[in-house]
């Protein structure tokens, strides 16, 4: 469904004529002219107002009776009254009954202070009870879940909470028991209440009756500051606002930016903040002394670092983690290019894209934002698994298929999430992303041979037929929310391939021709990938994606080169590629005969621990200060909130200084001063200064300078056969999957570390039954004589043929067992452990 | 006197020229008086307290060093490290840490407690106003105002400092006095 226009109305408010949008609820069209209704239960980012709580009535000109301003839309000519002895009264009566069962116990309520139930009893009550039996009690406070607690005496029944689970987040799990007076908020039989957004609730209520159990009792909002930033976990870049006491962070609060986040952060944002003060945090600088890291001073880390990259004399590898900002990013571009002179540095965990394709693919005629899945026709999600890959994106499908009728389609490999929402899913086999679209193409355009492409991808011819047609009929609308993995294949031209048929069958979709509302939109493997792309921290595009004089390996390569003793010196910018890349044991072998290893990191995570040579401290995303690009080409800024340790460089002061140790040209003495440098390396950047992107954000693509964008690779595309799908022949297909609690962040914060995932096998129940396994039974997944243990997960939705195992797990990865010449996806057994 | 505008000469009236017999008739006449004023109060007896030696006893609603209390029967903390003392100080100088009783720690009555409690002494106004925006009557207002210290930090009274029944040195007025 497109946007609807919405005209402007009058109406008039206490005595003031006020312009308002036709439409708009009446609690919000009166602040337009600065009148202030009282509301408890109406959220606007719930969607449909309830009118549960009745703190809204309102006098409206020929209505007889109170209306509720949340649920009543602004009509041209209303005449509202929110002052009249009437609705006072009114007022004080829903104050009155909403604090009869209220125990009031402000002191010891984490909630006081910034309570609206506080606000509203003093703005708007009458200051005094008449009620005189006893309160009704609950146990309190009760564990909701090991992040929430629940205090139901609390509660004033507003169904916020209820609202979130059942029509945002849509894990269905919060529900309220019993009636009337009894009515209580609670899970089907108690079990806690774990989802991924599950934290978003705490803020939506109105009472302290869910508060968080991290921040349970740290602070009073006047002991506090709010610092807004942005999260840096994820590619979702959800902007947050962090609470600070005391110089530390102590609770993630949303700062809606509807272009963004719609004012929603999951569980990992909001929780993960923890992890900046354990004491497994790296906190100084770190070198190796017989063979063990040990802490040192800056001054010795810092000429180490410099040795090392000497002494591999112009042989050194690079990589750049997708939590690196842009100006990190561009400043180890630099270190490698004007100082080390070499090319071999990538920002992908795996795959080649020409500068072409590449442009072709970020263009901002084919640029679709986060904003415009709520306004489609129809959305394809393609290869990835929003929930884990951009949780936050997860709830904006959501949004756009319950309140707009957008119409979703999901073609992944693993059973997804929003499958229940999706009118048409699509199964492919796991690592034949480039044959699905391959036979996507066809069947958008209705010609080639879609039953052969679709064999190739293991999937459903009809299925994607149905695809196809669905596309193609849905309307002119059309977004593709695409997998950057599908260009990661371990042969540049498959991943190339892949590109071609998506933008060819977004051509035929008219998704490449500018028209707003439409086009393809990236969820990246790396928090910054498009920052870091953009910048040209790729072995082959060059900043703004021209074309360099000379190409060097990318990340893959660069690992088969330190193997073989070609490229003698890695450094890795918070990226430890043991743990988080494809081919968990080629990495294994080049870090091991890598003479050096410089690393920037938080946490000594395998890779590190065992082979870098020196460690440098990475900032905790509170301490960061830098730029970043969403996947939609919104720049967005960090701002630290917090001090950084004592005496601890931010990793750009760390880079500066190696590259003017190296004897290269001085640099920024501010991360500002390298934004600049950035605007001027990057044509379509021109000019952008921290002012312009401010707290919200800018695309570079509603810039004059956008203009400078190169032409990429224009059609027509010529497509070759793609790899066809193993047929899996009595083994399975393996699949991998990060889950969206699969990180150092989560695994070391005291909160969230009961989430940090464990190994399991997803299996459909047949092949299970086929090979006498159980749901829950521990089982071992071979390939090529390595195996990982799991936990047998039977699920019926997942497809025959294939399992699908969790990567980021140390040696029980997934990663261990992708062989390292592999084109197409391992094939493995399974068998009870 | 009155200005005349008609005249710009304007008459200033004097005292008696000092000097002479009458001049120093005046000066030994207004000391003697002085003196006599001295002697009568000799007789009358002394009015100086001897500070620090002796003290004035305070007013019972005099604002002096803070006191938190325990509740007599259970002998847990009333303060239940709301913050609202340090919401109401215009000073800002008390801190409240606050953090939760266990079933094994039960420091105070309800599921908070203050973990942390400190009064800067050298910025307090002794203004009185954490008294009344406690809710729990936890913190009042001693009679000891001798704070005086050495060292600036250690007028940052801590929780126990303050939950101590404070060295008597201040005499409290009696009821009538
Ligand atoms: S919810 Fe608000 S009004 Fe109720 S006890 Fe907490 S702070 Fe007080
Ligand atoms: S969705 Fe991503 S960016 Fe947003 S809070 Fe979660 S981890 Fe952070
Ligand atoms: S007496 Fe006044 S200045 Fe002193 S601590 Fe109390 S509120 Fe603050
Ligand atoms: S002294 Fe009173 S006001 Fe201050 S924290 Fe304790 S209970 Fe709250
Ligand atoms: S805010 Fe209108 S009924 Fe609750």
């Amino acid at each position: 469904m497109p946007r609807p226009e919405i005209d402007q109305i009058t109406f008039t408010v206490d005595g003031r004529e006020v312009e308002a949008p036709a439409g708009t609820m009446l609690a919000d069209a009166a602040k337009l002219g600065d009148v202030d209704i009282p509301v408890f239960c109406y959220e606007p980012k719930l969607g449909a107002p309830v009118g549960a709580c009745r703190m809204c009535l309102v006098e409206i000109e020929g209505i007889p009776k109170l209306q509720t301003a949340c649920s009543t839309p602004v009509r041209d000519g209303m005449v509202v009254d929110t002052q009249n002895p009437r609705v006072k009264a009114a007022q004080e009566s829903v104050v009155e009954f909403l604090l009869l069962n209220h125990p009031l116990d402000c002191p010891v309520c984490d909630k006081g202070g910034e309570c609206p139930l506080q606000d509203i009893s003093f703005g708007w009550g009458r200051g005094e009870s008449r009620f005189v039996e006893p309160k009704r009690h609950f146990q309190k406070p009760v564990e909701l879940s090991p992040l929430i607690a629940i205090d139901r005496e609390r509660c004033i029944l507003c169904y916020r909470c209820v609202r979130f689970s059942q029509e945002v987040s849509e894990d269905y799990q919060l529900v309220l028991h019993e009636r009337g007076a009894d009515t209580f908020v609670g899970t089907f039989d108690g079990h806690p209440y774990v989802a991924p957004f599950s934290g978003n609730i705490m803020e939506l209520c109105p009472v302290g009756a869910l508060t968080s159990q991290a921040y349970r009792f740290r602070a009073r909002p006047w002991d506090i500051e709010q610092s807004g930033s942005v999260c840096t976990l994820c590619p979702g870049q959800c902007n947050v606002s962090y609470t600070v006491r005391d110089d530390r962070v102590v609770r993630v609060l949303n700062r809606q930016n509807d272009d963004v986040d719609d004012g929603w952060l999951c569980d990992r944002g909001r929780f993960a903040y923890q992890s900046t003060y354990v004491d497994e945090r790296v906190q100084g600088p770190m070198v190796r002394e017989n063979g063990r890291l040990v802490p040192s001073s800056w001054d010795r880390a810092l000429s180490t670092a410099v040795d090392i990259i000497d002494a591999a004399d112009g042989r050194v590898g690079a990589l750049a983690g997708g939590g690196s900002s842009n100006e990190d990013g561009w400043l180890l571009r630099r270190l490698m290019t004007e100082v080390v002179g070499s090319r071999d540095f990538d920002s992908r965990p795996a795959g080649v894209l020409s500068a072409g394709l590449q442009a072709a693919l970020d263009a901002p005629e084919a640029q679709a934002t986060v904003a415009d899945l709520e306004w489609a026709h129809a959305v394809l999600v393609l290869d990835t698994e929003p929930v884990d890959d951009m949780p936050v994106l997860d709830l904006r499908l959501r949004k756009g298929v319950r309140r707009n009728g957008v119409r979703l389609a999901v073609a992944t490999s693993r059973p997804s999430a929003l499958d229940p929402n999706a009118e048409l899913s699509v199964r492919f086999a796991p690592g034949a992303g480039e044959a699905f679209v391959c036979a996507l193409d066809a069947a958008v355009g209705g010609v080639g041979d879609v039953a052969g492409l679709a064999a190739a991808a293991g999937a459903d011819r009809e299925a994607v037929e149905a695809l196809g047609r669905m596309l193609r009929e849905a309307g002119e609308d059309v977004v593709v929310v695409w997998g950057e993995r599908l260009t990661h294949a371990a042969d540049p031209e498959v991943g190339a391939n892949a590109a071609r048929a998506l933008l060819k069958a977004s051509g035929r979709l008219g998704l490449l021709d500018g028209r707003r509302g439409a086009g393809l939109l990236q969820v990246p493997t790396g928090m910054n990938a498009r920052g870091l792309r953009e910048l040209g921290v790729l072995p082959n595009v060059g900043p703004g994606y021209s074309e360099p004089a000379q190409v060097g390996r990318s990340s893959r390569e660069i690992a088969v080169a330190a193997a073989a003793g070609e490229v003698r010196a890695l450094h890795l910018l918070h990226v430890d590629p043991v743990a988080s890349y494809p081919d968990r044991a080629l990495w294994e072998a080049g870090l091991a005969a890598a003479t050096g290893v410089v690393a920037h990191a938080s946490f000594l995570t395998e890779g590190v621990l065992e082979h870098a040579d020196v460690v440098f401290p990475s900032e905790a995303g509170a301490e960061k200060e830098g730029t970043v690009t969403h996947p939609d080409g919104r720049l967005q800024r960090l701002r630290p909130a917090v001090g950084k340790p004592e005496g601890t460089l931010p990793t750009w002061q760390v880079l500066s200084h190696l590259i003017t140790a190296l004897g290269g040209r001085a640099t920024a003495l501010t991360s500002m001063m390298i934004t600049s440098e950035i605007a001027e390396a990057v044509p379509f950047y021109a000019g952008i200064t921290h002012d312009e992107i401010g707290g919200f954000g800018i695309r570079w693509q509603e810039r004059e300078a956008s203009d400078a964008f190169p032409a990429g690779d224009s059609g027509p595309f010529s497509l070759v056969a793609p790899v066809a799908a193993a047929s899996p022949n009595g083994a399975l297909r393996l699949g991998s999957f990060r889950s969206v609690w699969s990180s150092p962040e989560v695994a070391h914060a005291p909160a969230l570390k009961f989430l940090a995932p464990k190994q399991r096998a997803e299996l459909n129940p047949d092949d299970a039954a086929d090979r006498g396994i159980r749901h829950g039974q521990r089982v071992t997944v071979t390939a090529d004589g390595t195996s990982v243990s799991a936990t047998a997960h039977l699920r019926t939705a997942s497809p025959r043929g294939s399992v699908f195992l969790e990567t980021g797990l140390g040696d029980q990865s997934a990663s261990a067992l992708q062989s390292t010449e592999a084109t197409v996806p391992s094939m493995v057994t399974v068998e009870s452990a | 006197m009155t200005w005349n505008p008609d005249s710009d000469v304007v008459e200033v009236a004097r005292g008696p020229e000092p000097g002479g017999l009458g001049g120093a008739y005046r000066v030994f006449g207004e000391t003697l008086r002085g003196l006599k004023t001295s002697f009568m109060r000799v007789v009358e007896g002394t009015h100086t307290v001897e500070y620090p030696e002796e003290k004035i006893p305070v007013y019972p609603r005099w604002r002096g060093r803070h006191k938190l209390h325990k509740f007599e029967d259970t002998g847990l903390e009333k303060c239940v490290g709301c913050s609202l003392c340090a919401a109401a100080c215009p000073a800002d100088c008390i801190r409240v840490v606050a953090a939760e009783n266990t079933d094994e720690n039960r420091v105070s009555g309800g599921e908070r407690y203050a973990a942390v409690y400190e009064i800067n002494m050298s910025r307090c106004i002794f203004c009185g106003y954490c008294e009344i925006a406690c809710p729990f009557d936890a913190i009042t207002m001693g009679s000891d105002f001798e704070l005086a210290d050495y060292n600036r930090s250690d007028l940052i009274f801590t929780k126990e400092m303050l939950l101590a029944e404070p060295m008597v040195r201040t005499p409290l007025r009696a009821e009538g006095e």
